[in-house]
């Protein structure tokens, strides 16, 4: 099972939103998706219609007893399922922090789910946290949407800073990088993102767009492509997964 | 899933409707089940099924909780013809060589009604097949209705409701689904063609009764992948045929005394013209089936240099292949084939009393098996660094001569010392394979280069890379050469002498 995370230390940026398309994508062409809901604002759970609510809260589900699969959902797309989140991850940090090995955690959970999928995405909130650090050590690879402005470079560069100064046991997660809301009407945008290429070469060729129909997925509470298949947006989040998709199974 | 027959179809739609469920239209589709001739896919827990209802959708079940579910173009044959990701994936190290086949296919008219909850998420759902029917079958309809629940992970509640609700209007649970039913009334077994060259036996019956019940597996393994072979579905077709047929002629050599003397040698004659028409279509599938381990390590340029050798190693494939199917469908073949089968269903003349065929075959087994290994030991010590290969090769068939008795006749032997002692055998049989088939390659290459050289469609980039590969065949073949000594003295020690003496004792006794 490959582990993926939609990551970034700023909120806002599209990181729900690509987590719920790209599952929906994959499942569509062939993967057993596992979505792992890790934010307490449960947006993705919202989206995929699932009741928000771990059994137990996020400290049995972290707890020495706790097991992933007790918590899975099917979703409504054949081969997506989600463990959903509730408010009681607030305090995944505090849950973590309890452990003898807090970094190790998430991925020792998803290791007793590895045969069943063949791709887990992990949503996380925004921050760098005890939390973070423990999906850090259980991702092979970090999805990062990075809004085309004057700050994003920065950001990314705080967070590969702080990759390359190691997560603990094994390898830090690989970046894969992509442009998130971009508005090819802005001057400045295109501007930006031309810079960002050249300042991060391996930034993924696909762009999402900031679109209102990836607004309507609040409505709809669905991925686009299940109302709006044909959408550029729609269309962006398969050319994403087929480009990840890539790097995944070469 | 339910079955019929109390209710008709609109009487469980009108239950499911006023149970909550929203039912959806009505559509024809074909549901085939895909799986290897021998069943590989049953035999991991897996269940790929192919969905035609216009388009075309794989769904490979089973190996956790979650389906995989992904479109394709057209019916996939080979694990290469599967799209790229994750389903090839999984299932290309399953079917390896192996093709694709229906193993069972129904058309049905079906309603999927979901049962949603206030949010609109599904919590269950129910498919009602009207009219399922075997595809291509002229037989009508196998049962009028059947129904299935399909239990949506973390929802295990909403589907024991619906199950429920179904019993109440008269259907019956089974615990199987749609096609695991069909299968089972059509007779199916899902887990493919199962072959064994061990047949069971009793190591105080006859000799010839023995040997007659062998061959007789033997023969029906050859019948079993002759039409595989004949159509050139995938190479294991072939490379069974081929060894049932050189399992009969080893155990037809084996013969001497207990077989009546006419009998063997005349299908000794047979078969061995059947054996030596099978070798060169088997060399060729093994050269497309190895090319990767050869080329890759040769590097990119190299591979694409040899796109014309790949080209011309296809095509001579295909011409050995289409000579061997029009040899298996020749009135020579098929009077072989009778006459063997006619002798194997005739009782047979009573054997001269003297004449190891009313001996008890555990010890006319245990000495043909001795006498087979004894003939391996001595040559292999006789083998020194600067004996010519062909001694290497007649070690090689002595080997596959040993083998081939100690499954033919494994019933007789305790199973435990014959895994060990085969484990030792067949490391050595790797060793002397290895050094063999790149030296059979190398031969090939040189031949396949004049070809092309003559046909004057060859670049120089590519005689280099042959070249190369000539080079790497070489190497191959010096490396196993060298091993072998080490492989040999591995085999011939006292551990390997005590199991063989544990294991041929036990078929003596009693």
């Amino acid at each position: 099972m490959k582990i993926l995370a939609t990551y970034s230390i700023k909120g806002g940026v599209g990181k729900t939103t690509s987590a719920v398309n790209l599952a929906h994508s994959a499942a569509l062409q062939g993967a057993r998706v596992l979505v792992w809901d890790l934010d307490p604002q449960g947006a993705a759970t919202f989206f995929f219609r699932v009741k928000p609510k771990l059994k137990g809260g996020s400290g049995r589900l972290v707890g020495a007893k706790g097991a992933l699969a007790a918590h899975v959902r099917a979703t409504d797309l054949p081969g997506l399922h989600l463990v959903p989140a509730d408010f009681s991850l607030r305090h995944l940090d505090l849950h973590l922090d309890g452990r003898k090995r807090p970094t190790e955690r998430l991925a020792s959970l998803l290791d007793a789910v590895a045969d069943n999928y063949d791709v887990a995405i992990l949503d996380c909130p925004p921050s760098i946290s005890l939390a973070s650090e423990s999906v850090f050590g259980a991702a092979h690879e970090l999805l990062v949407p990075v809004v085309p402005t004057t700050l994003s470079s920065r950001t990314l560069g705080q967070l590969a800073d702080f990759l390359e100064g190691g997560t603990g046991e094994g390898d830090p997660p690989g970046l894969l990088p992509y442009l998130s809301m971009v508005d090819r009407r802005k001057r400045l945008h295109r501007e930006l993102g031309d810079s960002l290429r050249v300042e991060w070469p391996g930034l993924l060729a696909t762009a999402i767009p900031s679109a209102s129909v990836i607004e309507r997925m609040g409505p709809e509470r669905a991925a686009v492509a299940t109302f709006a298949p044909s959408a550029p947006a729609a269309r962006a989040f398969r050319d994403l997964w087929v480009e990840v998709a890539a790097r995944l199974w070469a | 899933m339910s079955v019929q027959p109390s209710p008709g179809t609109d009487k469980v739609l009108a239950a499911l409707e006023k149970g909550g469920f929203e039912l959806g239209p009505e559509r024809s589709l074909r549901r085939t089940m895909l799986d290897t001739f021998d069943g590989r896919l049953h035999g991991a827990g897996l269940r790929l099924e192919l969905r035609e209802a216009p388009g075309r959708e794989l769904t490979l079940s089973g190996g956790g909780p979650a389906a995989a579910h992904v479109a394709v173009a057209a019916v996939p044959r080979v694990a290469s013809d599967l799209p790229v990701g994750p389903v090839r994936l999984r299932l290309s190290p399953v079917l390896d060589v192996r093709a694709l086949l229906p193993t069972v296919s129904v058309t049905t008219r079906q309603r999927v009604a979901v049962r949603r909850d206030k949010l609109g998420k599904a919590l269950v759902s129910v498919t009602v097949h009207d009219g399922v029917a075997i595809a291509d079958r002229t037989s009508s309809e196998l049962v009028g209705l059947v129904v299935e629940v399909d239990e949506l992970t973390g929802y295990a509640k909403a589907a024991e409701s619906a199950q429920s609700l179904l019993e109440t209007v008269g259907l019956r649970a089974l615990d199987t689904d749609l096609m695991g039913f069909v299968a089972a009334a059509a007779g199916i077994d899902l887990r493919g063609h199962r072959a064994s060259p061990t047949v069971v036996l009793d190591r105080r019956e006859p000799s010839l009764e023995a040997f007659r019940r062998v061959l007789a597996n033997l023969a029906g393994e050859i019948d079993a992948n002759w039409e595989g072979t004949v159509d050139d579905v995938d190479p294991e077709f072939l490379h069974d045929l081929r060894v049932a047929v050189r399992r009969t002629r080893s155990v037809l050599a084996q013969g001497k005394g207990v077989l009546p003397v006419e009998t063997r040698s005349s299908f000794r004659a047979g078969f061995g013209w059947l054996g030596g028409a099978t070798g060169p279509a088997r060399d060729l599938d093994v050269y497309v089936i190895e090319w990767d381990t050869y080329v890759g390590p040769l590097g990119a340029d190299v591979a694409t240099a040899l796109e014309p050798l790949v080209r011309h190693v296809t095509q001579r494939r295909r011409d050995e292949h289409a000579a061997l199917s029009a040899l298996l469908r020749t009135a020579r073949y098929h009077e072989l084939i009778a006459a063997w089968h006619g002798w194997l269903a005739s009782p047979v003349a009573e054997p001269d009393s003297r004449a190891d065929a009313v001996r008890p075959i555990g010890k006319v087994a245990a000495r043909r098996i001795t006498k087979a290994n004894d003939q391996l030991v001595a040559r292999g010590r006789r083998i020194g660094p600067h004996t010519p290969a062909e001694e290497l090769h007649e070690l090689r068939k002595d080997a596959k001569k040993l083998r081939y008795l100690l499954e033919c006749f494994g019933a007789l032997l305790p199973a435990g010392e014959r895994k060990s002692f085969v484990q030792r055998l067949k490391a050595l049989q790797d060793n002397l394979g290895e050094h063999q088939d790149t030296e059979v390659h190398a031969v090939q290459l040189r031949a396949m280069s004049h070809d092309l050289h003559d046909a004057g469609d060859v670049g120089p980039d590519t005689l280099v890379a042959i070249g190369q590969l000539a080079g790497e065949f070489e190497r191959r073949r010096a490396a196993a050469r060298a091993e072998f000594a080490e492989h040999f003295a591995a085999y011939d020690t006292v551990a390997t002498r005590r199991t063989f003496e544990a294991l041929t004792e036990s078929a003596t006794r009693g």
